[in-house]
């Protein structure tokens, strides 16, 4: 590099100037805040049409394969048919829905194909962040290859999507008869206790009982998602009690 | 319930407003171009409107929104390929040293630069903006690139390093047509 050459060698602090400059060009004009909520409110509204779509049509698409469980009449479990493969779209499935305070509810749970590569890897990041994951609960792309995400979220009235329990997995864990994974959370944000239940179990679990600190418990009937082997379930506790303990039940 | 309601939308009014004139002037160094920017600012906004309720009480709204404009500017770029440049000064001739103060060529001045900003890849244009404008640490600009501190840093050096290559902008800053 020649002397001359050096002297005319923008600093960092040089191109900071220039940028600072550059955006003088833009004309700022006034904020346009109705418009932009507008544009919100209409996205919040889409958001919640196309999770509600997805959900039927697993469910639709499972009908005909609809299996009465042997010696529970009235019960039934769910089987559900795989999807074409595509990581960017997951299959999704409503576990339960309610409302609470006057606000609609709904738990659903979406499970992620194992993407190939990086590149389908980022695809399905983004798609994630589309579906409404966000923070610590979006898996890097390096943990994303080759492994199987899934997410059991809870929408709340207005509020964005929230992941109560997720995992990226090589496999997923075989279940044994008794053996159940749950997390619980505040179903409304000003819950001070975690009145929301999610959880997993094996699927020969006929039923799980949720039991309150309170000393009520609840039983919710296990049920199947697609791309799952696992089967779900959801319990919400009475206001002002919280989550004490749960467990599958497997006979009747 | 709903007072609590009204007092969030009242706060992310505020915020709009506030924050506009910034995120205008940092989306038209992405993108280059007025309706872009004002395009780019207005969805990421409407998605910060969506995910408000979490935003509003985050420490750091701006964190989270500069990722979103972030992506959705990434998205944009592979969508369409090719931005709305501002290609004006193709002409070859010998370009003349502004004078201080002459805004003609100060215009043209900032049209160059915003072309040499324009050439670079998206994610090295990403990371001089928000290293050399929005003035982030690499470790801010990382999580706003949803990428490691390392790839921020060398995104940033390689486009400073094109940016430095170009002799018309060089002379900007050397013979004073930059002095802010």
């Amino acid at each position: 590099m020649s002397a001359d050459r050096e002297n005319h060698d923008m600093t960092q602090t040089d191109i900071a100037l220039l940028l600072a400059d550059a955006t003088d060009e833009v004309e700022i004009g006034t904020a346009p805040v109705q418009a932009v909520v507008r544009g919100g409110r209409r996205r919040r509204a889409r958001r919640w049409a196309v999770a509600a779509a997805t959900a039927v049509v697993v469910l639709a698409g499972s009908a005909g394969a609809t299996l009465a469980f042997a010696g529970r009449p009235g019960e039934h479990r769910t089987q559900v048919a795989t999807q074409v493969r595509d990581v960017a779209r997951p299959q999704v499935t409503e576990l339960a829905h309610g409302t609470d305070h006057g606000k609609r509810w709904r738990v659903v749970v979406s499970v992620w194909q194992a993407p190939r590569d990086r590149t389908e890897a980022a695809r399905q990041r983004e798609a994630m962040q589309s579906y409404g994951i966000d923070g610590s609960a979006l898996p890097g792309l390096t943990r994303l290859v080759g492994r199987t995400s899934f997410y059991a979220s809870l929408y709340y009235g207005d509020a964005p999507l929230r992941p109560v329990i997720f995992n990226t997995v090589d496999k997923w864990e075989k279940f044994a008869v008794a053996d159940l994974e749950s997390g619980a959370s505040h179903l409304a944000e000003e819950d001070a206790e975690g009145r929301l239940v999610v959880g997993m179990v094996a699927t020969t679990v006929r039923q799980v009982r949720c039991t309150w600190k309170s000393g009520a418990a609840t039983v919710a009937v296990p049920r199947a998602a697609a791309g799952s082997p696992v089967d779900w379930f959801v319990c919400v506790a009475p206001d002002g009690t919280g989550y004490a303990d749960a467990k599958a039940i497997t006979s009747g | 319930m709903g007072e609590r309601k009204d007092a969030r939308d009242e706060q992310f009014q505020s915020f709009v407003i506030g924050r506009w004139p910034r995120l205008m002037r940092t989306a038209f160094l992405l993108t280059g171009e007025q309706h872009a920017a004002e395009d780019l600012v207005q969805t990421t906004l409407e998605k910060v409107f969506v995910a408000w309720r979490k935003v509003g009480a985050a420490d750091d709204p701006e964190a989270y929104v500069r990722r979103v404009m972030i992506n959705a500017h990434a998205r944009r770029h592979r969508r369409r390929l090719k931005e709305f440049l501002a290609p004006k000064d193709d002409s070859g001739l010998v370009r003349e040293v502004p004078d201080a103060g002459d805004r003609i060529a100060q215009a043209d001045d900032r049209s160059a630069l915003l072309k040499a900003l324009s050439q670079l890849p998206p994610r090295q244009r990403e990371a001089v903006v928000l290293r050399y404008w929005e003035d982030l640490t690499e470790t801010q600009a990382a999580r706003a690139m949803g990428c490691s501190a390392g790839t921020v840093k060398s995104n940033a050096a390689k486009g400073i390093a094109k940016l430095r290559a170009i002799p018309g902008l060089a002379d900007m800053v050397t013979q004073g047509g930059r002095n802010r």
